[in-house]
This record gives structure tokens, sequence and C-alpha cells, in this order.
């Protein structure tokens, strides 16, 4: 037999904070909480949003759930950036937020209204790319691909903070973008030749 | 027109990637990026123990979620035809039968999969699937369930392996390597649209769409032309997509299931046993050798970890018959099952792992015999034939690898003895390994179009995986046509193409080569044809003789006889012209054998205090036949070599038998190198054509990048301490007990 139920979200976590604080509830009411639990099934919330992306501004709805990342990928078509791992543990879906490095993965879409995301796809002046994507062209920065736009708005990023005095100080400060194809050469090439202009 | 006396700037400023802007504007699109009318998401429920049986599924909260759409369990599904029954499934060779089964053979295996409207709904809804299953033992355990699989000769024995026993000298020891994932940064990712009952259109991430086509028009049984499989640009393989996994059929049977188009991409933790790794290996070698460093032989016995459900051999001592003569050999092997997915093909798939073992085992044996380790092997390498089929190379500088390598690295400055190099809290080292591979080719399609201007279009259905297949079509489509670059474009990855192998075991450049010179003479013949209707000196023209330009056709001899492509194209009535032309191995098979190999020195310093190893510098020298575009090759080499890094020194999957479980399934858990964990790799090739594997006279090198990078680490790691290590890979523990 199905059973519908439709509590709130924030009821369901209302709910659980309170149960989770009284330590002294007894134990034959925690059981029962926890058989409730079982049926709770929270509804999903959308919020309306007005997100700035690449100097463009989208009013959307979005679930509240909804990263940066699939928003940008699922909702919006921006594919450029990538998802690699999900938890902010390869740098793929590196963004810029207001000038800064940001793993989109790791940012809620709600915490944007306000600030200006910049993807690889608002890097480029038209037609002409901006001189980091064209370094990697030319010094063969990538192989499959996959990690690269991640690795460009690093690199843009890498090159504004000034960590560019070394070879050794480049790679520390790009080693949060993995390149599983280890074109790790030609990415360190691609910025000492940005950083020299 | 002959392709070696043609001298070209390999370092041209224009041999840029075909594919270079899509990739740096983030316009190119990777499987699971296509906008599709009316798309949905799959997500995949795996199990939550290592063994059993399914008895109870629990789908009633999930059903609850808003924008569920449906839910797939083994008891629901969408019947696949090719699973029908246990002899179909046999046959089938999927290896796992999701969804057509209710046994579990390890822990994450599908049981489950939600379809909803979002990604967060199906996600969400995933979340909230339980299952309750009666459990039987699970091992995962590699290194304590190896001891119970006995070994099997792997291969002729030859000589007598009793002889070893009166060598001068032998090194006998014991080799473990932990298993490795491929782990490429795009997840796997399929959508699929059943455009009609029997007609599907997938874009999939894999190394071989015809060999996706092929799998899934048996398992629906529907004709192979009625399914379009687009993968145009593919994030990584390193293997994993040279076979077909069961998510890609999930992902099938989910948009059979809600007769809408679906989207399933596999999350990292997932990634970790659903696509293969290369499995944990187990190595005994006894080699042995003369005082004057001849080698007696090598007895090498391998085991190597496989699935409860699937066999799969890796070949470990394969490598044992390519590099070196030995005169008496003795070769075995067995595969030792556990409660893990399946393993499979990863870069330089056996002869890593076996090359690991040998080249370890032959660098002892220099310490042992007071011969430079360079010597030692020059004095061994099989340069006359294939030690084992006896047939004489093609070509084969291995011996320039080393020498060349030697020469950067500056081989000279090692010190003999280990030990000797202190700084502060380091020591330094040198080492070196080489490594070799069967070098093959595929019979493969190319097709052009050619427009009225002048432009063409090179097409086939093989994959670029991040190799340089399109800029390397484009340079030998150049070389052949004499054609600006800058008019010839490139289409791969797409089943509607002329069909093609997968690209995996070096062959890919090597097939697809062949197929566009094939395709270039027919181009010329037919344009030929074309011309002889103006000018009769083109009657019977040889395409040799034939030569294109930008701007139209002419003959070597007699003195040129130029016609314009508008004139023909008027004069003929011509829209877009069109060829097709195949390309294979032929009787060169039968007269000679082929490889590809490579020599790999390092520097290293090791922290006696922390284990900490640190590369200073990588050299890789290849011999990979004629090099088609200078950038491409050097830069799949130093990647290579920065994945041979991680075979050394971090990749390691974990395994916790208590719960047969894989541990630190994800990026935080499993490590493989960082920009700056490796060095600037530096890189040379032979760069001498092989005039008998293909047209274009150049030899696969996707793996000998990697086989004997991690023996060079090693070996050097030895140099510098004294410590021999054998156990990949070489983490700061293993260091400071060793």
């Amino acid at each position: 037999m199905k059973q519908e139920y439709n509590f709130s979200r924030r009821f369901f976590l209302k709910t659980s904070s309170a149960l989770g604080a009284l330590a002294f509830i007894p134990k034959g009411v925690k059981a029962f909480y926890e058989e409730v639990k079982n049926f709770i099934v929270p509804a999903k919330e959308q919020i309306p949003l007005k997100v700035s992306i690449n100097k463009k501004s989208y009013a959307i709805k979005a679930d509240t759930r909804t990263t940066l990342l699939d928003l940008l990928r699922e909702d919006l078509n921006l594919t450029g950036a990538k998802k690699g791992c999900d938890h902010g543990q390869c740098g793929a879906c590196t963004v810029h937020v207001d000038g800064q490095r940001v793993l989109s993965c790791l940012t809620l879409a709600a915490t944007l209204p306000g600030k200006e995301v910049t993807t690889i796809e608002g890097l480029a002046n038209g037609d002409q790319l901006h001189p980091m994507q064209e370094a990697f062209i030319a010094c063969d920065g990538f192989q499959c691909g996959y990690c690269t736009p991640g690795q460009i708005m690093s690199a843009v990023a890498c090159v504004k903070e000034g960590h560019t005095k070394s070879i050794a100080e480049i790679k520390e400060f790009m080693s949060g973008n993995l390149c599983r194809c280890g074109a790790y050469n030609g990415i360190v090439e691609s910025i000492q030749k940005v950083a020299a202009q | 027109m002959g392709f070696f006396d043609e001298t070209f700037d390999l370092m041209a400023p224009n041999d840029r990637r075909v594919e270079g802007v899509a990739k740096v504007t983030g316009a190119g699109k990777y499987a699971a990026e296509y906008k599709v009318d009316g798309l949905c998401h799959a997500v995949l429920v795996g199990s939550t123990i290592a063994a059993g049986t399914i008895k109870n599924i629990n789908v009633d909260n999930a059903k609850q979620v808003s924008g569920i759409l449906d839910i797939v369990t083994h008891l629901n599904k969408p019947l696949v035809p090719g699973l029908a029954d246990e002899a179909k499934i046999k046959e089938a060779r999927l290896g796992l039968a999701i969804f057509h089964t209710d046994k579990i053979f390890f822990k994450g295996q599908p049981i489950a999969m939600v379809i909803a409207e979002t990604l967060e709904d199906a996600t969400y809804a995933a979340s909230l699937i339980t299952a309750e299953y009666e459990k039987t033992d699970a091992h995962v355990d590699f290194d304590a369930a190896l001891k119970k699989v006995p070994l099997t000769p792997a291969g002729k024995e030859r000589g007598n392996i009793e002889t070893l026993n009166k060598a001068t000298q032998t090194v006998e020891a014991e080799y473990n390597i932990k298993a490795e994932v491929h782990n490429p940064m795009e997840m796997h990712a399929t959508i699929a649209e059943w455009k009609a009952d029997d007609k599907l259109k997938l874009f999939d991430k894999n190394q071989g769409v015809n060999s996706v086509q092929r799998t899934f028009a048996k398992l629906f049984n529907i004709p192979t032309d009625n399914i379009e499989v687009i993968s145009e640009f593919v994030g990584g393989g390193f293997g994993s997509g040279l076979r077909v996994w069961p998510h890609a059929l999930a992902c099938i049977m989910a948009a059979k299931q809600v007769k809408r188009p679906v989207k399933l991409m596999l999350t990292r933790p997932q990634m970790f046993y659903s696509v293969g790794y290369r499995p944990a290996a187990w190595q005994k070698i006894k080699l042995g050798a003369n005082s004057d460093g001849k080698f007696v032989g090598i007895h090498h016995q391998a085991k190597n970890g496989t699935s409860v459900y699937e066999n799969f051999n890796e070949g470990i001592t394969r490598v044992t018959r390519l590099i070196y003569h030995f005169d008496n050999l003795k070769t075995e092997a067995a595969t030792v099952p556990l409660n893990l997915s399946t393993p499979t093909w990863m870069r330089g798939p056996g002869d890593c792992t076996g090359d690991f073992a040998i080249e370890s085992a032959i660098d002892e044996l220099s310490y042992k015999l007071n011969m430079d380790p360079v010597a030692l092997r020059m004095k061994n390498l099989a340069l006359d034939k294939h030690p084992d089929n006896g047939m004489p190379w093609s070509t084969n500088y291995i011996n320039e690898c080393i020498e060349k390598g030697a020469q950067m690295i500056g081989w000279k400055d090692r010190k003999p003895a280990h030990s000797q190099t202190i700084d502060g809290d380091w020591s330094i080292g040198y080492g070196m390994a080489v490594g070799a591979w069967n070098a093959g080719r595929g019979n493969a399609s190319a097709g052009i179009q050619m427009q009225k201007d002048g432009a063409i279009i090179v097409q086939t259905a093989m994959t670029d995986i991040g190799t340089g297949t399109g800029v390397s079509m484009q340079n030998i489509a150049h070389e052949q046509t004499g054609i600006s670059k800058s008019k010839i474009n490139i289409e791969l990855g797409n089943s509607n193409l002329p069909p093609a192998p997968s690209q995996g075991g070096s062959n890919g450049l090597s097939s697809i080569g062949g197929a566009v010179v094939a395709a270039v003479s027919a181009l010329k013949l037919k344009l030929a044809g074309y011309a002889a209707g103006q000018n009769e000196a083109y009657q019977n023209a040889a395409p040799a003789d034939i030569l294109l330009s930008d701007s139209g056709i002419s003959l070597k001899t007699p003195n040129e006889q130029f016609i314009s492509y508008a004139a023909l194209w008027e004069k003929n009535n011509l829209d877009v012209l069109e060829v097709e032309a195949s390309s294979g191995p032929g009787a060169e098979r039968q007269k000679y054998a082929f490889c590809s190999s490579a020599a790999h020195f390092c520097k290293l310093r090791v922290n006696r205090k922390t284990g900490k190893v640190k590369l200073e510098r990588m050299v890789t020298v290849a011999d990979g036949g004629k090099i088609i575009s200078e950038k491409a090759a050097a830069n799949q080499m130093s990647g290579a070599a920065v994945g041979g890094i991680g075979m050394a020194l971090m990749e390691e999957q974990q395994t916790d038998e208590r719960l047969g479980t894989l541990v630190g399934n994800d990026f935080a858990g499993y490590h493989f190198p960082v920009n700056s964990d490796a060095p600037i790799i530096e890189v040379a090739f032979v760069n001498k054509p092989d005039p008998n594997i293909n047209p274009q006279g150049s030899k696969g090198l996707g793996e000998v990048g990697i086989i004997g990078t991690a023996a060079a680490i090693a070996n050097a790691i030895y140099n510098a301490t004294g410590k021999r290590l054998r156990d990949l890979p070489i983490t700061p523990d293993k260091v400071l007990l060793g």
C-alpha cells in the first residue's frame, strides 16, 4: 500500500534537530521517531533565483539542492564547467565567482544572487580567445580536454594571484586541478607564457 | 609519393590540435553534455553487501519523491533479449548481467535504478532505497586469497629452467602491486534515446563506437545500423572505455522503461567499481646471469585478481618474452577470484605489471654482478628478432632509446654504489628501466569529402580520447594531399562515419593512418577520373603520380597538366565528392615482428626522515616509428610518465576484507599525481619510420610511455638509499620501513 505524506523539509529538519538535541528522550520515543522518519519524504523546494553568469542575467526557478555546477550544466546548457568528482576533489568544475576561483560543485546555486559568475564560456572576447586559452592550444596543455576548462580558469586566477614565480610555485598553485592524462608539462608552460606577457 | 622522403616541420606553429578551440572554450560536447528534448535522469543504487542474494528491495519511500518517473530492479526490468536466459547471458559476455540477476557478486553492484525528472530528484530518491539480502561469504583481500590458487603454465617453456641453478648470480624475489583505477577525468556517462522501437541513439563515453554499436545491436536484437553512437569528445579512457559496461545498458533500459531519453552519469565513487581497474598482482621472479652479464634464464610467476563472475587474465608474463633473450624461460600464471567488479585493460595492461618485476630484478642483478644496469641491459636485448616467435623485427630501436636517455639524464654522473649522494636529510639516486609493447594494427576505414573550393573533411568512426588522433589524421592527410591544414577538417567519434577499431593497445593511429592514406589515394583516383575527361594525360594515372593542392589537381609527369577543382566541379556538375577506403595489416605480419619501446630514466631524492620521494628529473625516450605529431606524441609520453609516477609512488585501491568493500574510492582516498607530484618530463623520440607496419611508418606510443616507469623509480630509490622496494606503490611508510 502506498502512503502519501507531505511534510515540509523545514518541519523535518526542525524535528530532526530538536530530537537530536534532546538526549534524554526515552528509547521508545526515539524508536518511534525512527519509524516515523521512514515515512517522511520531504517535498522538494524550488526558489526563484536571479543569477548573473558571464555578464548575462538569468531569472530562474531552482531546486534548493542544486549546485552551481548542476545549474550550469543541467539547467543552462553551459557545459564548459566539468563534473569530475562532484566532491571538490578534482578542480574540473572551477569557475570564477566575483573574480575568485571557486569549485562550482561545492557552491549551492542559492548562494549566487548578487555575485558575478564567470565560466569558461565567458572567458573569450567573442571570437578572440583569452591569452590563456590561446596558450593552452599553443603549448598543447591538454589531451582529452575534460579538465581543461577548470585548468584554464585556475590558471587565469593563478596568474592574477601572482603565483608564477617559478615552475615549482606554478605547480603548487595548480595542484587543485587534477589531470589524469598528465598534461602538466603543457599546463605549466602555458601559465609561464601568459605570466611573461 | 613517399611519405618518408618529405621533410616537414614537426613543430610548425599550426601543428595545433584540430579540436583545440572546442576544448579550451568549453564548446566541445562530451557524452553527458548534449541537449536532448525531454531528457530525464537515472541514478544507480548499489548493493550494500559483497556477496549473496537479494531478498527484498524497498522502493516505497523513493516512489514518494516528487519528480520520480520509475524505479527499475531485477523484478520489473524491461527484458533485454540478449540476456533473456542463463545461456544468453553467458553468450553475451557482458560480464555483469545488470538487473537480470538477484545474485550479488560485489559491493556496489547495481540493484536498482531510479529515473526522475531531475538529477536532484533521482539522487535523493536513490538514497531512500533499501534492500534485504541473504549474505554469503565474501573475499576481497587479494594477498590472502592468492595463496589458494595454483599456477598453471603461461606459454611454452624455453630451454630448461633448471639451467638457472648453474648461473653465477641469481636474483629471486617477490613483487606485489596494488590494484590501480583508470579514473579518467570524465566519469563514464550515457544518454540513451529510443528513436523507434528498434532504433537507438546513444551519446556515450567509450573508446570504440563500433564496439558499442555491435554490443547493443546483439543485446537488443536489432540491426547494427539502427544504433547510432556519438562519442565526439571523450574525456580520457586509459582502457576503461574499451569494454561496454553494464551502466550503459542500464541507461538504455531506463530509456525503454520510461519511453524518454535518459542520461546516466556514474559518480566518482561508482567509477571505482563500474568500469574496470588494473587488478592487484603478485609476481615471483628468478633471474640468473653468467659473470659476463649474459642472462642464463628467467622463471616468472604471476597472479592477478579477477571477479567471481568473470575471468580476467592480465597477461603479465607476455612482456617476459619480448625484450630480452632468455635461452631458458618458464612463465606461469593464475587468476584470483575476488568479490570485486571485473578488472580490465589499463594502460600497458599486463606488460606494465610484468615489466616492473623484470626490470627491478635486472637492476638488482646488476648490483650483484657489479655491472652498470645500462650495460647489462644492452648485453641482453633481443635486437635481432622477436625472442619468442623468432621473426625478425621490422624495426626495434630500443638500444637507441637507452643510449639517448642515458645521455639526456647524465647517467655518467650516477654513482654505481647505492647511498653515495647525500644532501641533508635527502639521499639522491638515479634509476632506469625499459619497456616494450607488441605493436599492432587493425583494419580501419576513413572517408574524405571534398568541396569545390578544395576543402576536405577526413572522417572516421574512431574516437580521439586525447591522444591526438584528429591532429595526426590531419597531418597525414596534409602530407598525402598537399592541401593546406587550414582546409582539412576532421570528423570522428561517430558510428555513422567509416568504421574503425577501438582506440586501445596503442593501435589507434597505427590503424587509422593507413586508412587515411588509402582514402587519399581513392580521392586522387576519383579526381583523376574526372580530370581524364578534360585531359587524356590523367588516364590510368597512379595515385603516386597525382598531385593535389589547395586549388586543383596536377600530374608529376608529364609537366603538371593543372586543372582547377572549380573547373572539374563545373564541367562534371559535381556537388560534394565522397570517397571511402579501408586499410589493414597484411602479409608483412607473416614476415616481421613489430614492437614499440621506450627507455625511462629518473633522478630523484628520498627523505630519510619522512620517506618522501621527490622526482627531480624524468626522461623518457621512445621508439614509436615515425612521429606524426610531435606535440601530441610528446604529450602522450609525458602524460604516461606521470601515470607511471602514480603507479610507483601513490596509486592504490585499498580494500577491507571484513566488510568486503573498497576503501577510499574517491579522489580523497585514491591519489594519482597532481601537478606538483611530477617534474617537467623530458621526452625524446628515435623518430625513425617503420617501413612495414603501416603506410605512415608510425608505431603506437600509448603503452610504452608507462611500461617501465615504475621500475625506473624503484631502481632510483635503491640507488639513493640501498632499499630494494618490491611492492607498489612505494608510499613513505614503505620507504621508512624498507
